[in-house]
């Protein structure tokens, strides 16, 4: 037994040893953002990146909401380059945890989309573009969706799948409840919630992650789902009957944001970090190699290549906005009521 | 130990049990080898590939060191004083206030989210600390419980008036504890050890807030590339954890050099 | 003197516990006091709300039935297991501890599978033609117990196996030859001298289900809702840690009464227990 006790301490001394991170030459950025596609971002961005700027690239990763609590705890500190998705980052603005962005310093917000430039009133500009919509199994859902008031459709009884509301597309399904009903879910919540109401008989689970919906598609249990429009490929992988649905009223857009919180060590070099990403080149090869949809106007791209993106100035003109101040604003009380329904 | 008869409904009842613990995990076999970009069973094709993903993608081989250095030394400091209290709690137990057994217990009964967020907020943030140590003390917090309970478990059969005895014939207390006490409680160390080890890689809820800027574990990066991708990447990793499992226990009883668990 | 080793032997592990545990979070209930609307007002707003009166009331259901399960089906097997022979000891105690190395993306995904419209076994059921139409077995509290049993069983195996290893071949031979049948052996000397380690299985498996997140969240989905998923929703999406702290505190009141409940009766039934 005593040799045990030795040699966990031995591993434990080597371990703690080796755990001494290496100290970074010079600067170091530090990105906060989801943590997938890292192979890819590396060689279309972070090398190139590092010898431009001849810094360390170092990273904060985990899902919006982590985060951005992260980011609120340390009051605003810790990174410099902060990645969101829209409703995430309006929260995080109005916790006043990012800077204003100074356009001057930011060359290449000329060359992309106008939505796309300054989505949130002063703060950083949008890098990727997408959309949220209605996914079916075309082989099992038979009349073709064609609207989101098709979703209280008495064929989908049992076959859907909403997003919860805790995720970037839930409260959508609360406003679009209140167009259902022909009111406005914010001036009118008890409306917009008595159509949620009546949409839980068509509703087997709602999911918290895209990996959950994938696998509901993929096993069956359901056969039509809100979803944003980058799962639409693996959903394919899957089950490819399942098409993404063309609805009469559009779908919504949502933009992934950059920002740079107060509390960044470096905003200089995020400010550099955040045109680079925005040229029309790292756009360009982002699109091509399927990370993210470009908002470089700039960026041409085939039809296949575009096939699954949000692309094309005439597409992304006939998406729905949403005001995420409003949304927020209701958010927790939307919260309480959802729960009340679906968790009775 | 002699084997005696066992009687026949309940070894029936032992292999259902062992059944329903065993099915899933031939799903999960099976979805890591599937040849698909999801996870799927029975698998299409057969494929190693999900598990050379884990080696190739840089974010993985980073993180798998780190996890599994988090929990050496996370359930090798549970162990060093944990060893010590579950024995005070039995051999002192009159002498000890009884609130102390509740308060060894206090790592499970709070959430660890909370635990998480308030060694964040009131520890790292407060005193300015880097974050490996909240997230290794985190995680010898979260395990601690485990070892004091099961190793005071396996105390309390116990009978401490033979380790009385060693030390009134002049043994010293320190030998004694090593030649006495802890062959008698081995199968529960090596119990504590397995369950501290496997809660903490397997760990989600805690490291969620400790890890940071250039830290993190393999269960959050794997959380975050499920975020994007649905590939049976998921099922391998929990396969190569279970072959790292039973390398870690060859390797437990090759330094022991006994049969471990069977006296 | 006594007391002096006691508490020596004891003070690294409160001091971790003090420093690392009850201060900082301590320092975050205190938040929940401290509210505009008075000291009490988020607990009022907490208890007057019936849906979080339904989660809480559901979480302790669901805990508490994994905990029965768990302890008759991981001491059932725990007592086989422990009179196997070293060989097969080790295989199955290895068999025991895998389940709890499986992701819980995975796990789930594996009860999708098994469970679901057209899982296993449905399937098997249509064949045998014991049902005419899939049964709805995901996202209720009985699939979120059996997810948890699955979970917490290999827990009790393993504290068990310890704890009835540590029972002497003596007293068992000795009940035998002074003509016990081996059931009443077992009423008598085996269940009594294991109530120890029953007390420890049902703590650590009752706390752990009823914090849990993961498990509830993909089985249950928000028709199960428990009080780990509702705190994580309004720490990780509504950012409001004031209303997820209150949930934490109440959980670990209510814990900490059930475990003392469950330790009290355990000492009535056996009072040599802890």
């Amino acid at each position: 037994m005593k040799n045990v006790v030795t040699t966990v301490l031995a591993v434990s001394a080597a371990a703690l040893l080796s755990a001494a991170p290496a100290s970074a030459q010079g600067k170091t950025l530090t990105i906060s953002w989801w943590g997938f596609n890292g192979e890819k971002l590396e060689s279309i961005v972070l090398a190139p990146f590092r010898e431009q700027c001849g810094c360390e690239i170092v990273f904060e990763t985990g899902n919006n909401g982590e985060r951005l609590n992260k980011i609120q705890i340390r009051n605003g500190g810790g990174v410099d380059v902060a990645y969101f998705s829209d409703s995430f980052s309006q929260q995080g603005i109005e916790a006043g945890l990012f800077q204003k962005i100074d356009p001057a310093k930011l060359p290449n917000l000329a060359g992309i989309y106008e939505l796309a430039r300054d989505p949130q009133g002063g703060y950083g500009p949008a890098y990727t573009i997408g959309r949220v919509g209605i996914v079916y199994d075309s082989t099992k859902v038979t009349t073709p969706i064609t609207s989101w008031n098709d979703l209280w459709r008495e064929d989908l009884a049992a076959s859907l799948s909403l997003p919860g509301i805790t995720t970037t597309a839930g409260p959508m399904v609360v406003m679009k409840a209140g167009e259902h009903a022909g009111v406005d879910a914010f001036a009118d919540p008890d409306a917009a919630f008595a159509a949620v109401e009546a949409l839980k008989p068509n509703v087997v689970k709602n999911y918290n992650t895209g990996s959950e919906m994938i696998n509901l598609f993929s096993t069956g249990e359901v056969s039509a789902a809100i979803a944003q429009d980058f799962t639409l490929g693996q959903i394919q992988a899957a089950v490819p009957t399942v098409v993404w649905a063309e609805l009469a009223e559009g779908s919504i857009a949502t933009l992934n944001t950059v920002n740079i919180p107060t509390g960044a060590a470096e905003p200089e070099l995020a400010y550099e970090f955040i045109n680079f990403i925005l040229s029309p080149e790292i756009q360009q090869q982002l699109a091509e190699q399927g990370v993210d949809a470009p908002v470089n106007t700039s960026v041409t791209l085939t039809p296949e290549q575009a096939a699954l993106w949000t692309y094309g100035a005439d597409l992304i003109a006939g998406l729905q906005r949403i005001d995420y101040v409003q949304m927020n604003a209701a958010k927790s009380g939307w919260v309480d009521r959802w729960n009340e329904i679906f968790g009775m | 130990m002699m084997t005696r008869k066992i009687h026949p409904l309940l070894i029936a009842g032992t292999v259902l049990v062992f059944m329903f613990l065993v099915g899933p995990l031939i799903i999960v076999l099976g979805a890591a080898l599937s040849d698909t970009t999801y996870l799927t069973f029975p698998p299409q094709g057969l494929s190693l590939r999900w598990f050379e993903n884990i080696f190739e993608i840089d974010a993985f081989r980073r993180t798998i060191f780190t996890s599994l250095q988090i929990a050496l030394l996370s359930t090798s400091i549970a162990l060093l004083i944990g060893i010590p209290a579950a024995y005070a709690l039995n051999r002192y137990r009159i002498q000890l206030p009884g609130w102390l057994s509740t308060l060894f217990v206090l790592p499970v009964l709070v959430p660890e989210l909370v635990l998480g967020f308030s060694l964040l907020k009131n520890v790292a943030v407060q005193y300015n600390s880097p974050i490996y140590i909240s997230l290794l003390f985190g995680h010898s917090l979260l395990v601690l419980p485990y070892v004091i309970r099961v190793i005071s478990a396996s105390l309390a059969a116990f009978d401490f008036s033979i380790e009385e005895a060693a030390i009134s014939l002049g043994s010293p207390p320190l030998k004694t504890f090593f030649t006495i006490l802890l062959p008698n409680v081995r199968s529960g160390v090596i119990a504590a050890f397995i369950l501290a080890f496997i809660t903490s890689i397997n760990d989600v809820s805690i490291s969620i807030f400790l890890t940071g800027p250039g830290l993190s574990t393999l269960p959050i990066q794997l959380l975050a590339h499920m975020e994007q991708f649905f590939d049976p990447t998921v099922a391998s990793v929990s396969v190569l954890l279970m072959i790292l499992t039973v390398a870690v226990m060859a390797i437990v009883e090759r330094t022991l050099g006994l049969t471990f668990l069977a006296k | 003197m006594k007391r002096f080793a006691g508490w020596t032997l004891a003070s690294p592990a409160t001091l971790l516990i003090v420093v690392f545990l009850v201060l900082p979070v301590l320092a975050t209930i205190v938040t929940t006091f401290t509210t505009p609307g008075g000291p009490f007002a988020t607990y009022a707003a907490f208890f007057g709300s019936g849906f979080r009166r339904t989660v809480l009331w559901r979480t302790v259901q669901v805990s508490l039935a994994t905990t029965a399960v768990s302890l008759v089906i991981g001491f059932l097997t725990a007592y086989v297991v422990s009179r196997s022979p070293g060989w097969l000891k080790s295989i199955l105690i290895i068999a025991a501890v895998f389940p709890l190395l499986t992701g819980v993306v995975v796990r789930s995904f594996a009860w999708l599978i098994i469970l679901g419209k057209n899982g296993i076994l449905n399937s098997t059921l249509l064949k045998l033609g014991l049902i005419s139409e899939p049964l709805t077995m995901l996202y209720t509290q009985g699939a979120v117990v059996v997810a948890m049993v699955y979970l917490f069983v290999p827990l009790m195996i393993l504290t068990l196996v310890g704890v009835l290893e540590g029972i002497p071949d003596d007293l068992i031979q000795a009940s035998a030859s002074l003509g016990a049948k081996p059931a009443a052996t077992f009423m008598q000397v085996t269940l009594p001298l294991a109530v120890p380690g029953l007390i420890v299985g049902a703590v650590l498996v009752f706390t752990g289900s009823f914090t849990s997140y993961a498990t509830p969240q993909l089985l249950g989905g928000e028709q199960v809702m428990m009080m780990g998923t509702l705190m994580y929703q309004q720490a990780m999406v509504t950012f409001d840690w004031v209303a997820a702290s209150t949930i934490a505190a109440v959980m670990v009141v209510i814990t900490i009464a059930i475990v003392l409940l469950m330790t009290r009766v355990a000492r009535r039934l056996n009072p040599m227990a802890v």
